[in-house]
């Protein structure tokens, strides 16, 4: 069992088959006597339920804008999936528990938690890390801010709240003080930078931009 | 994390049937599943995603009020017109549990089937009458946030924020199980221990939660939440106080829902009847607040939150009269 893959070596050596398909059919078939008669004939027409894993299978997940695939087992969250199987490394590994924040991503525009939820959840769904919001020589306006306004000291929780603010923005582009704390209510920062952090937003919200 | 079988299946039947295998579990989001799959204190073989079920995602009206899927998220439940004009405590309760990111995520029935927050349940090294042992750890020991009702043989408190709520308007829980579809209303779904202490709501093997009726004839605009928590960012209620007052317009149908202090919401018919718009209406429902009450060594402090938090709603459904 691996309770953190980040801390295992890489995962050459694992072997990496097709999801199994149909394994869980006769499993399931024990359960059809229970089912009342009208309803058997319904579910021998449709007993082959499809049964994911445990093994890894090729997950495709649309991640800033391009498509990324990767082997991985049904049971990766998405934000193990993106760190160690695709190599998007700006949402962070904190608590693991959806209670920090770090490894906020959007998905159709939306605030998540990555570690909170499945890889393959995901599949189909436009999402966006810290990434896709801006890069080193092209940074976004909210970006700058948080330059601008110091709002940052180690720096480890800014990627996910550099994505919330991004969605905050978006979805109000005028908040109040209220607001920009309510908003970051998912989101800590060990170093207790909140202070600076709603005055870049402030200062993003102000000078316009995106 | 422990790796587990996933089967999504697309109608209700389909779900059943995966569901019948051995150390299945359901699971909507994931939001707490996966956490108690991290922790060790769950460890499904197979994971039955009731997510692709088709029309469990849809919120609907109709002559008996407003349906919510399964697995409508809460911020579409905070966020939709018509609830928040028809049922505002709703809305507004939904909208103050969690974090954005989880209520992004969470659906309603998974809120309202969360495991309970007590941190010796989710403690793999802690066996208690919940989960295969015998006993409550926290009765004598870290008791600070368990109930002060109905905590003899398990001291946990009901997590979800819409439970108490969902109590007072008599919400209608639609069951999907083997021999169909039943109804249950919200009081009778959400149980205390002495019923079956492996369980907080009534569910049986296999059986999962499709949708939620919020009624028509329990309506109202005068409404109260009022919550204490140790942090206004995400945490859970240490107390919470819910009020509806003439329910449906029907004059004196009132109802007090205590959450957070005890295993299932608490409805408190004893304040229902003291709030008759008297002048010292709150004091009078403050002052029987810890009837029945018995605190563990440390959470007597709940008595006292109760009776501020009675007060305090009190006065804001009375200003919602007023207009």
């Amino acid at each position: 069992m691996q309770d953190h893959p980040e801390d295992t070596p890489a995962k050459e050596g694992v072997s990496r088959r097709s999801f199994l398909q149909g394994a869980g059919v006769a499993a399931a078939a024990a359960g059809i006597s229970r089912l009342p008669a009208e309803a058997l004939a319904k579910e021998q027409a449709e007993t082959d339920l499809q049964v994911l894993g445990p093994e890894a299978g090729q997950i495709t997940l649309k991640v800033n804008g391009g498509s990324k695939s990767a082997s991985a087992p049904p049971s990766t969250t998405l934000l193990d999936f993106l760190r160690n199987d695709l190599g998007v490394t700006g949402p962070k590994r904190v608590c693991d528990r959806g209670s920090c924040g770090a490894c906020t991503v959007l998905l159709d525009g939306k605030v998540v938690d990555s570690c909170s939820m499945l890889a393959i959840d995901a599949v189909g769904r436009e999402i966006t890390t810290v990434e896709g919001i801006g890069t080193p020589d092209n940074l976004s306006h909210l970006q700058k801010a948080f330059i601008e306004k110091d709002a940052l000291q180690c720096g480890f929780c800014t990627p996910g709240m550099v994505v919330t603010c991004t969605a905050m923005l978006k979805e109000n582009p005028n908040p109040s003080r209220d607001e920009i704390r309510q908003g970051l209510s998912g989101n800590l920062c060990r170093c207790g930078t909140y202070q600076n952090i709603i005055e870049a937003v402030e200062h993003a919200s102000r000078t316009g931009g995106k | 994390m422990k790796p587990f079988k996933l089967i999504q299946p697309t109608n209700e039947n389909e779900a059943l049937q995966a569901r019948s295998s051995d150390g299945s579990e359901y699971m909507a989001a994931g939001t707490d599943l996966l956490n108690r799959i991290k922790e060790h204190v769950a460890s499904p073989e197979t994971v039955v995603d009731l997510k692709k079920i088709s029309g469990l995602d849809q919120i609907e009206s109709d002559d008996r009020g407003i349906w919510l899927g399964a697995i409508v998220r809460m911020s579409e439940v905070s966020g939709h017109p018509e609830i928040q004009r028809r049922f505002p405590a709703v809305a507004t309760t939904v909208g103050h549990a969690a974090t954005p990111q989880i209520r992004n995520m969470a659906t309603v029935a998974g809120n309202i089937c969360q495991k309970p927050r007590c941190w010796y349940l989710r403690h793999e090294g802690y066996p208690c009458i919940k989960n295969g042992g015998t006993g409550c750890w926290a009765k004598d020991g870290e008791n600070e946030f368990h109930a002060i009702f109905d905590n003899q043989i398990c001291s946990a408190t009901q997590p979800s924020n819409l439970a108490p709520v969902l109590v007072a308007h008599d919400a209608i829980i639609e069951i999907q199980g083997q021999d169909g579809v039943k109804e249950i209303t919200a009081g009778d779904f959400f149980t205390g221990p002495s019923e079956n202490p492996q369980m907080e709501v009534k569910l049986s093997a296999g059986e999962f939660v499709r949708r939620i009726l919020l009624p028509a004839e329990t309506e109202t605009s005068l409404w109260a939440y009022e919550e204490a928590r140790e942090k206004q960012s995400f945490d859970w209620a240490q107390a919470s106080v819910t009020i509806l007052l003439d329910r449906g317009g029907r004059k004196g149908d009132h109802r007090v829902i205590l959450g957070a202090v005890s295993p299932a919401p608490l409805r408190r018919e004893d304040m229902e009847k003291k709030l008759n718009g008297s002048e010292d209406e709150a004091t009078q429902a403050a002052l029987i607040a810890g009837e029945g009450a018995t605190p563990l060594s440390q959470n007597g402090y709940k008595v006292p939150m109760l009776q501020g938090l009675i007060r305090r709603a009190v006065r804001v459904v009375r200003s919602r009269e007023e207009g």
